[in-house]
């Protein structure tokens, strides 16, 4: 649905986008993971048809973002970073005004409107100024604009920045569902997290460059695929511990990390009920225990030698 | 149509502001009441404002001179003349009683027919600063008539020119002239036996009949278009009171749509931060729309700002809307169109809200000082007339002071309209150029 190849976009001699390469297919979910200033937002304005590209191509439905943009646009939704509604209207006005803007009138603009005020949980506020609403509700009515004229590629651009987690936790529902009703969906994020939850698949941004592309499994893959288990023990028993845990299926090594003692295993879970056992045959109770998994984080950390939530400089 | 519903969206944006829009129209409403009242101007049906009372003293002015003098004044509409001594015009305007004193020097008439310098002096009532001011600015144009008509009669007459030559007259024409009107008559008689004499009065006649003649040709003209304007005035129907009503409420209501409009182009920047714009752009709509909507909008808006200030004008303080009701309108609708295209260039041109803000405001602030909105245009001197034409509120104030102070049908005072008309055109093609440009260099992105 969505090819690009070797994209560049360039502000004076900074290239924010730098030989971006990737696909989307029709129905996927696709992550595009970095952190603020990483050249995420350029990436999606260009494919959006906002911001003319400096090198490379890209197509969405087959159309050329640059030499087809009419087509483009009309395939296309967008839900910008930003809260772009009109905020001394109210949400069936902005609705309106947006379905308008893509030819939709009379009864089939009512009816959208009113099926996405239902689907953004705001029907009952469809008349308040949106002004007055929570971060959580302004959110719902930008993604609902954004899907006005059932596009078939939406671009969401960090859909979930400045909220909490309970309103955070509906927009990715709401997000879901709309993947699962065979949207093809860009998401564009720096919570590690969301790309967890929602990504078919997830392509890694830094510095305009794409580090690293595939499924969740295939990424932390390429980390290694160590659990880490860390608690509390007094420093004499570390000897005893490390003697018993070398018997254990899976166990890596063990070491200290922070005041704690950290065992690495092949898998995490299979070793917990062997140091329950040893714990219990020292008199001893288990305190302040954490399991890690591989992640995203440890990933990108790995790639670029920075974290995901670090300002890229530009 | 797109830009319709871009057009729809501003206009409902637009109206429910309705502080924003409340102020737009109280404003000038108020500041027309307080300038009409401060020239005695009242409501509902007494939208004629009392003339200024002026004393006047010239104390050997000739009857013949003091009825002609008094009657230009009284024409204007604007004075209301008391002849007084010079004891009686310093009392009335110490206690109020008139705005101002126009004190010529005792030997004025003498003065006038020697062609020497005569100094007049103004006294003003400082609690009518603003009554005195037209006294002194009507009597400073009209002194400046006066000494044109003096230049022209020596261009034509360099002979005549005694006073500078130093007269070598036996008898000067201050001599003829002097005691009361029997010495005169007397003197005018005995010239037919006394040759000096009679060199004197022949010169006296040769000199007042080419006056007369000068005079004469001067003022035909401006007598012909004053006589065509009353005779409109009265066939209309219109009051006889001057209305300064008619000069104020267009000038402040152009003044303040400026900002009105101003506001309504700014919001092309508050689009871009709020990233609406970009997601319009992004969406179906042509770039020239969504500059055709937000220009449509703050014309409309402007529009029906004016016509409600008419209407109001009209019933509160009798403001004329003209001889017909498209002149009125065509001025409203091409004001609007420029001063918008104006303003959403300013939005083009600035890089941010602030910038435009602060820029506008001088941008107003200038206009309407050149450009008519605190002193009519007629009462402008002319090199101020000729550096107010790049203003746009001087061609909108022009338009409405013909049709509205003059009463004249657009048809016969078209070139206010077409220079609007120019502007406009002009302006919004400057603007879809420019807006283009932006876009594929990025800026708006």
């Amino acid at each position: 649905m969505i090819q690009v190849h070797n994209l560049v976009k360039k502000y004076g001699s900074h290239r924010a986008v730098d030989d971006l390469s990737f696909a989307v297919g029709k129905g996927e979910l696709f992550g595009l993971l970095g952190p603020n200033g990483a050249g995420k937002t350029t990436t999606i304005s260009v494919l959006a048809t906002l911001l003319p590209g400096d090198g490379g191509s890209a197509s969405i439905g087959g159309f050329d973002v640059a030499d087809q943009s009419d087509d483009v646009r009309r395939l296309i939704g967008i839900v910008p970073q930003e809260i772009a509604l009109y905020p001394d209207l109210n949400a069936r006005d902005n609705l309106n005004f947006w379905g308008r803007l893509y030819g939709l009138k009379g009864a089939a603009l009512v009816s959208r409107v009113d099926e996405l005020l239902e689907m953004a949980d705001l029907t009952a506020q469809a008349g308040q100024k949106v002004d007055g609403y929570s971060g959580g509700m302004k959110r719902r009515l930008n993604l609902a604009v954004g899907l006005v004229h059932a596009p078939e590629v939406l671009f969401l651009d960090e859909p979930t920045v400045g909220i909490d987690a309970h309103a955070r936790s509906k927009i990715l529902t709401l997000i879901g569902d709309l993947a699962a009703g065979g949207l093809t969906v860009i998401y564009t994020t720096h919570y590690l997290e969301e790309a967890e939850q929602l990504c078919d698949r997830i392509g890694v941004i830094d510095q305009g460059r794409l580090v690293a592309l595939g499924d969740k499994e295939d990424l932390i893959r390429q980390i290694g695929d160590e659990d880490c288990i860390r608690f509390q023990l007094a420093e004499d028993r570390i000897a005893t511990l490390e003697a018993a845990s070398s018997r254990w299926q899976g166990f890596i090594k063990i070491g200290r990390h922070k005041g704690k003692v950290e065992i690495r295993a092949a898998d995490g879970a299979s070793i917990l009920p062997e140091l329950q056992g040893w714990f219990a045959g020292q008199g001893l109770v288990i305190e302040q225990l954490e399991i890690d998994r591989p992640n995203l984080e440890a990933l990108y950390l790995n790639l670029t030698g920075h974290g995901l939530r670090e300002k890229v400089s530009e | 149509m797109r830009f319709i519903a871009i057009l729809r969206k501003d206009l409902k944006r637009m109206v429910g502001d309705r502080r924003a829009f409340a102020v737009n129209l109280l404003l000038p409403l108020l500041l027309t009441a307080i300038m009409g009242a401060s020239f005695g101007g009242g409501f509902f049906g007494k939208g004629g404002i009392s003339a200024i009372p002026v004393a006047l003293v010239a104390a050997d002015l000739p009857p013949m001179l003091r009825d002609r003098l008094a009657e230009g004044l009284e024409e204007s509409g604007f004075f209301d003349v008391t002849w007084a001594d010079s004891l009686d015009a310093d009392r009335m305007v110490r206690q109020g009683e008139a705005a101002a004193a126009v004190v010529l020097p005792p030997d004025a008439g003498l003065r006038f027919l020697d062609g020497a310098d005569i100094s007049v002096a103004v006294w003003k009532d400082p609690a009518s600063p603003l009554k005195a001011g037209i006294v002194e600015q009507v009597l400073t144009r009209g002194l400046v008539r006066y000494q044109a008509g003096e230049a022209a009669y020596l261009a034509l007459w360099p002979d005549d020119d005694w006073s500078a030559a130093g007269s070598t007259e036996e008898f000067s024409f201050q001599e003829f002239l002097s005691g009361d009107f029997a010495d005169v008559w007397r003197r005018w008689r005995r010239a037919d036996t006394d040759p000096v004499l009679a060199e004197t009065r022949a010169r006296i006649t040769r000199v007042m009949d080419r006056q007369v003649a000068l005079s004469d040709a001067l003022s035909s003209q401006v007598v012909v278009v004053d006589a065509q304007d009353q005779a409109q005035a009265a066939g209309a129907g219109e009051a006889d009171d001057l209305n300064l009503y008619n000069v104020f409420l267009p000038g402040f209501a152009v003044f303040f749509l400026m900002f009105s409009v101003a506001a309504g182009a700014r919001d092309l920047h508050r689009e871009k931060v709020r990233g609406t714009l970009q997601r319009q752009l992004m969406g179906p709509v042509k770039p020239v729309q969504i500059l055709l909507g937000k220009w449509g909008s703050a014309a409309l808006q402007g529009m029906f700002m004016l016509t409600v200030l008419f209407l109001l004008g009209a019933t509160l303080f009798q403001v004329n809307l003209g001889p017909d009701p498209w002149s009125l309108l065509v001025i409203i609708i091409l004001t609007n169109t420029a001063t918008a295209g104006l303003f959403l260039l300013l939005a083009l041109v600035t890089p941010n809200e602030k910038t435009m803000d602060n820029l506008s405001t001088v941008i107003i602030l200038v206009f309407a000082l050149l450009g008519g909105t605190f002193v009519p245009i007629d009462a402008m001197p002319a090199w101020m007339q000729g550096v107010g034409q790049v203003a746009l509120n001087y061609w909108a104030n022009l338009g409405f002071t013909n049709v509205v102070a003059k009463n004249i049908p657009l048809a016969e005072a078209t070139l206010p309209v077409v220079v609007l008309g120019w502007t406009t055109l002009v302006l919004m093609a400057a603007n879809i150029f420019i807006f283009r440009f932006r876009l594929r260099r990025g800026g708006l992105g």
